[in-house]
């Protein structure tokens, strides 16, 4: 089974994979550099928590949404998607810093104006500039949403990291896994609620051939980082089928939410929930099948040399 | 945080100001100071007389011209110019050295679609509107057709401008248009005015380009756009060859032929030929303090559009 899952893999650009992953190392490597003791910590947590009874998760869930509208407001600088690295010196604000405030500021445009150039526009007269600064943007409109997901992650890190950071120091228990998936994923997609109107048009942008590169790296940064919290360590396989799962949820999810009418999203999280669950009850069951699989291989194997002995193939003079 | 910035440069800006005022003083004392008009070699007050009376001649048949030596394409280099503008309606264009004021023109339409495309969708978003609200919209349109709209047109030649202003009387604009004649080394605007400040074949004319370029980012407000569309070096060594048989064995005849006048047409060759190529004109605009400055060549680097901005 796992060999015919790398087989596939290889087969759908597993290399083109397998330089994402080898990209993203040092990312996930450097919490572990930092912070050994709190990573063994959080290992030593999980294997605790594995034994408590699935419904034993804190009321945390709840709080999370608000608390995602509420870091929104702040508008922190988010991280760069480009490459290109301005040196920064204290005091000095650099073109790139100053075009990330332009996209901010013309995100509360959006509503109005979409995934657009005339956004960017209003956005700079918001900060007191010229409309004429959305000239910086050559390709306005993706770069706007480009910019938006870059921000919805790092938003997205910075809670879980939190929440890291509360189950370390012993305030709130450990969740279980699809609670925590659950949750991640609810967190993450309800930011994109203010825009929901405009989001069909931000996703026909982010599927642009041109932008194709970009936005994977950015969905597989997504998908890593919440399986990074979730504690996973597996080295083997099971690393892509685990993230090709999730970000099959995520985008699946991401749909249903667009065509969802019900009160606050009701059905959206339900179907998160439920394709979670089926998710998770696939990996035990492939587990299991496999397990039987073997089993009934080496009976098979056991019973042809039986057989053999019988009718004396197997005698040798 | 943008603040502490813009500090930083404005001050940079008026040292770099009182450098040049410095500099003025020396060219009075010292007038003979040399410059080049085409392939001469004149003083500097000579260029500025020269070029003068250049443009005086050929303003009655400038555009004549544009199309007969250029086969038409200078309309597509324009257009381009407007694509990578985009104008957004109520912003203020400067346009320097545009005394026939093709780009002027240009802005004025672009604007003019844009707000019409804006209208249709407010319609499409709200289909059924109440007769107030229609017969609203209605007079919202009469009242700025370009809602705040602006195109300044500087020119130092009074011929060019008289012949622009006809040109625009005869085509019908109307509004949102303004004919000022002025020096690009000495813009008689305030600080922080316009969005958008172009110049179209033109800053090749200019005495002093840096002194220009430092005109041009006083008077854009911060986040405006600097665009300069001019003749530039041609990259493929077959097409420049060709190109400079074209121009030097062509474009003066054409000149002679159409508008009885081959000097002028003569030091437009040559002018095309002294101008800075594609990187040393970049490195010039970025040192007047422009930041994302970047060009583009169209028609293989035949022309090139320079953009800058101020932040």
């Amino acid at each position: 089974m796992a060999a015919s899952v790398a087989r596939v893999l290889k087969a759908a650009g597993g290399r083109q994979l397998l330089l994402m992953v080898a990209r993203r190392r040092p990312v996930l490597r450097q919490p572990f550099l930092l912070m050994p003791r709190k990573f063994w910590g959080t290992s030593a947590l999980r294997s605790e928590d594995q034994k408590q009874p699935p419904f034993s998760s804190t009321s945390a869930h709840a709080g999370t949404p608000e608390h995602a509208e509420e870091q929104y407001q702040q508008q922190q600088p988010p991280p760069r998607y480009t490459d290109q690295a301005g040196e920064e010196s204290e005091g000095y604000e650099s073109e790139e810093q100053l075009q990330q405030r332009i996209l901010s500021a013309a995100l509360q445009f959006v509503p109005d104006f979409g995934w657009s150039a005339d956004a960017i526009a209003e956005g700079a007269k918001s900060l007191d500039m010229s409309a004429a600064a959305a000239g910086m943007f050559e390709d306005g409109g993706s770069e706007l949403v480009l910019h938006f997901v870059t921000q919805c992650n790092s938003q997205l890190t910075e809670l879980l990291e939190e929440e890291q950071k509360l189950v370390q120091l012993g305030t709130s228990e450990k969740k279980p896994t699809t609670q925590f998936l659950r949750d991640a994923v609810e967190a993450r997609l309800r930011m994109h609620i203010p825009y929901i109107e405009q989001w069909p048009q931000a996703l026909g942008m982010l599927l642009l051939p041109r932008n194709i590169p970009s936005s994977l790296k950015l969905l597989t940064a997504m998908v890593d980082d919440i399986w990074h919290y979730a504690g996973d360590q597996s080295t083997d396989v099971s690393w892509y089928t685990r993230r090709a799962v999730l970000t099959g949820i995520y985008n699946t999810t991401e749909l249903v939410m667009l065509q969802d009418s019900s009160p606050d999203f009701e059905d959206t999280w339900k179907f998160l929930e439920n394709r979670i669950s089926e998710a998770m009850t696939m990996g035990t069951s492939v587990k299991q099948v496999a397990s039987t699989g073997e089993a009934v291989i080496q009976g098979l194997m056991g019973a042809a040399v039986t057989l053999k002995n019988l009718t004396g193939l197997n005698q040798r003079r | 945080m943008a603040a502490p910035m813009r500090c930083i440069l404005r001050g940079r800006l008026c040292w770099v100001r009182g450098m040049w005022r410095c500099q003025k003083a020396a060219y009075t004392e010292d007038a003979r100071k040399e410059t080049h008009f085409g392939f001469q070699t004149v003083s500097e007050e000579e260029k500025g007389e020269k070029v003068y009376r250049v443009f005086e001649n050929v303003a009655h048949n400038y555009d004549i011209m544009n199309d007969a030596m250029s086969l038409g394409v200078h309309r597509f280099w324009k257009d381009w110019l407007l694509q990578l503008m985009k104008p957004t309606p109520g912003m203020q264009l400067l346009d320097v050295a545009g005394g026939t004021g093709d780009i002027a023109f240009r802005f004025i339409n672009y604007i003019r679609a844009q707000r019409e495309k804006w209208i249709r969708q407010e319609l499409k978003l709200q289909q059924d509107l109440s007769w107030p609200d229609i017969s609203k919209t209605y007079q919202n349109k009469e009242q700025s057709s370009l809602m705040g709209s602006r195109a300044v047109i500087c020119d130092i030649n009074k011929e060019m401008l008289r012949v622009g202003l006809q040109k625009s009387l005869r085509l019908g604009y109307s509004e949102g248009l303004s004919w000022v004649a002025g020096d690009a080394e000495e813009l008689p605007f305030d600080d922080d005015k316009f969005d958008v400040y172009t110049i179209a074949f033109g800053i090749r004319n200019v005495t002093h380009i840096e002194q220009a370029l430092q005109e041009a980012y006083r008077v854009l407000k911060p986040g405006g756009r600097f665009l300069c569309l001019e003749f530039s070096q041609v990259n493929n060594p077959m097409l420049s060859k060709l190109y400079d048989i074209y121009s030097f064995q062509v474009i003066p005849v054409l000149g002679e032929v159409i508008a009885g006048d081959w000097k002028s047409y003569q030091y437009l060759v040559e002018s095309i030929r002294r101008f800075p190529s594609q990187e040393e004109f970049k490195a010039l605009i970025e040192d007047v303090g422009f930041c994302k400055v970047n060009y583009h060549n169209l028609t293989n680097g035949v022309v090139a559009v320079h953009s800058g901005f101020k932040l």
